[in-house]
This record gives C-alpha cells, sequence and structure tokens, in this order.
C-alpha cells in the first residue's frame, strides 16, 4: 500500500521515461487549429503512410475514426492524379 | 449549382500554345452550360508518381468552379474523349479554398 502511494506522489518528470505511463493520447486533426485535410497537401499526406506506401492505422497514428475516413478519401484522390504513389518500391 | 473543383492532367508532349487552346475549350465547354469558373491555378510541368500511358510527365492544371451537376457528366464525356487529357477529376465542395493552394505553399518553401 505505501509503495503504491509513493509512485503517484512521484513528480510527473520522474514517470516520464516509465512504459507504463498513460500519457494523454489525442487526434492531430480534431485540435482547435489542426491543419485542414486536403488531396493537394502531399506533404502533410505523407506523414500518415507506412514506408511501403500504405494507409497507416488510426490505431498507430491516434487520428479519430471521422478523421480518419476523410484522411484514406484525400490520401486515395492523390493517389489517383499521380500525386502519391500507390506502392513505394524497397531496394 | 454546385461548387466544385476540378484538377486536369494533360499530355507532357503538347506545346503551350496547344495547352492554352485546350484550356480555352474548357471553359467555353463550362460557360456553354451555364456555369462559371471562380478561379484557375498552374501547376506546371510535374513528374508523376507512377506512369501514365507510358507518360512520366505531365501538365496540371486547378479549376475553381460553378455548375449544376448534370453538366459535369457532360464535361466529363468530352474530356473522356479528349487525347490530349490523361487524367481528370471533379470533386464537388462546400466552400472554395482561398488561393494559392497548399500546393503551391509547399512548392515555395
Amino acid at each position: 500500500m505505501k509503495k503504491s502511494k509513493n509512485l503517484r506522489s512521484k513528480p510527473r518528470e520522474d514517470r516520464k521515461n516509465s512504459p507504463f505511463e498513460d500519457r494523454k493520447r489525442f487526434c492531430a486533426f480534431s485540435q482547435k487549429n489542426s491543419p485542414i485535410i486536403d488531396y493537394k497537401d502531399t506533404k502533410l499526406l505523407s506523414r500518415y503512410i507506412s514506408e511501403k506506401g500504405k494507409i497507416t492505422p488510426s490505431r498507430i497514428t491516434n487520428v479519430s475514426s471521422k478523421k480518419q475516413k476523410e484522411l484514406a478519401r484525400a490520401i486515395k484522390r492523390a493517389r489517383f492524379l499521380s500525386l502519391m504513389s500507390y506502392t513505394q518500391k524497397i531496394f | 449549382m454546385n461548387k466544385f473543383e476540378a484538377v486536369i492532367l494533360f499530355n507532357p508532349d503538347l506545346s503551350n500554345l496547344i495547352v492554352e487552346k485546350e484550356e480555352k475549350n474548357i471553359t467555353d465547354n463550362i460557360e456553354s452550360s451555364d456555369g462559371k469558373i471562380v478561379s484557375t491555378e498552374n501547376w506546371g510541368l510535374r513528374d508523376l508518381s507512377y506512369n501514365i500511358n507510358n507518360y512520366k510527365k505531365a501538365f496540371y492544371k486547378f479549376y475553381q468552379i460553378e455548375v449544376s451537376g448534370s453538366d459535369i457528366e457532360n464535361l466529363k464525356k468530352i474530356m473522356t474523349q479528349n487525347e490530349k487529357i490523361l487524367r481528370y477529376m471533379f470533386i464537388r465542395v462546400e466552400n472554395h479554398q482561398e488561393l494559392p493552394t497548399k500546393m503551391m505553399i509547399n512548392e515555395e518553401k
């Protein structure tokens, strides 16, 4: 009992390195001045595709389901216009 | 009347004069169906991420237009029959974005 109490009383900076620390996760597109998802903004979209060019799942990027749908649509539009590639070859 | 965004890819082998002529054709087609062109943007000759009809580059043109939805079908039909156009895309939007678009802003950096 005493131990657990001590853990909690530790300042936040000490807990930072712990892998079990419950950091608050948030969606990068749902904030007040977050960027607008747009198929023309390939620089932004390229952060949400994997090395092979696949769309990364929202459980990894923490994008909300509503915004993930928008993002997927934007990436697919950019792919159609050949602004982004469907596959990335790795040699 | 609805607001649309259009992106059109032209054949890279065309000379500037023919591209301008084609653009004029498109504007005429839109205006003849009671449409209105709000603004255009030239993205220039860009590298494609993958080959389309064995072409590695294309002229990109971006349009913000206002036409009724039924006329879009007609425009699409004309564009598919045009060999000078590699690809096109129409997207309905609620509001037109302010120019320049993100594409040009990123390029300047």
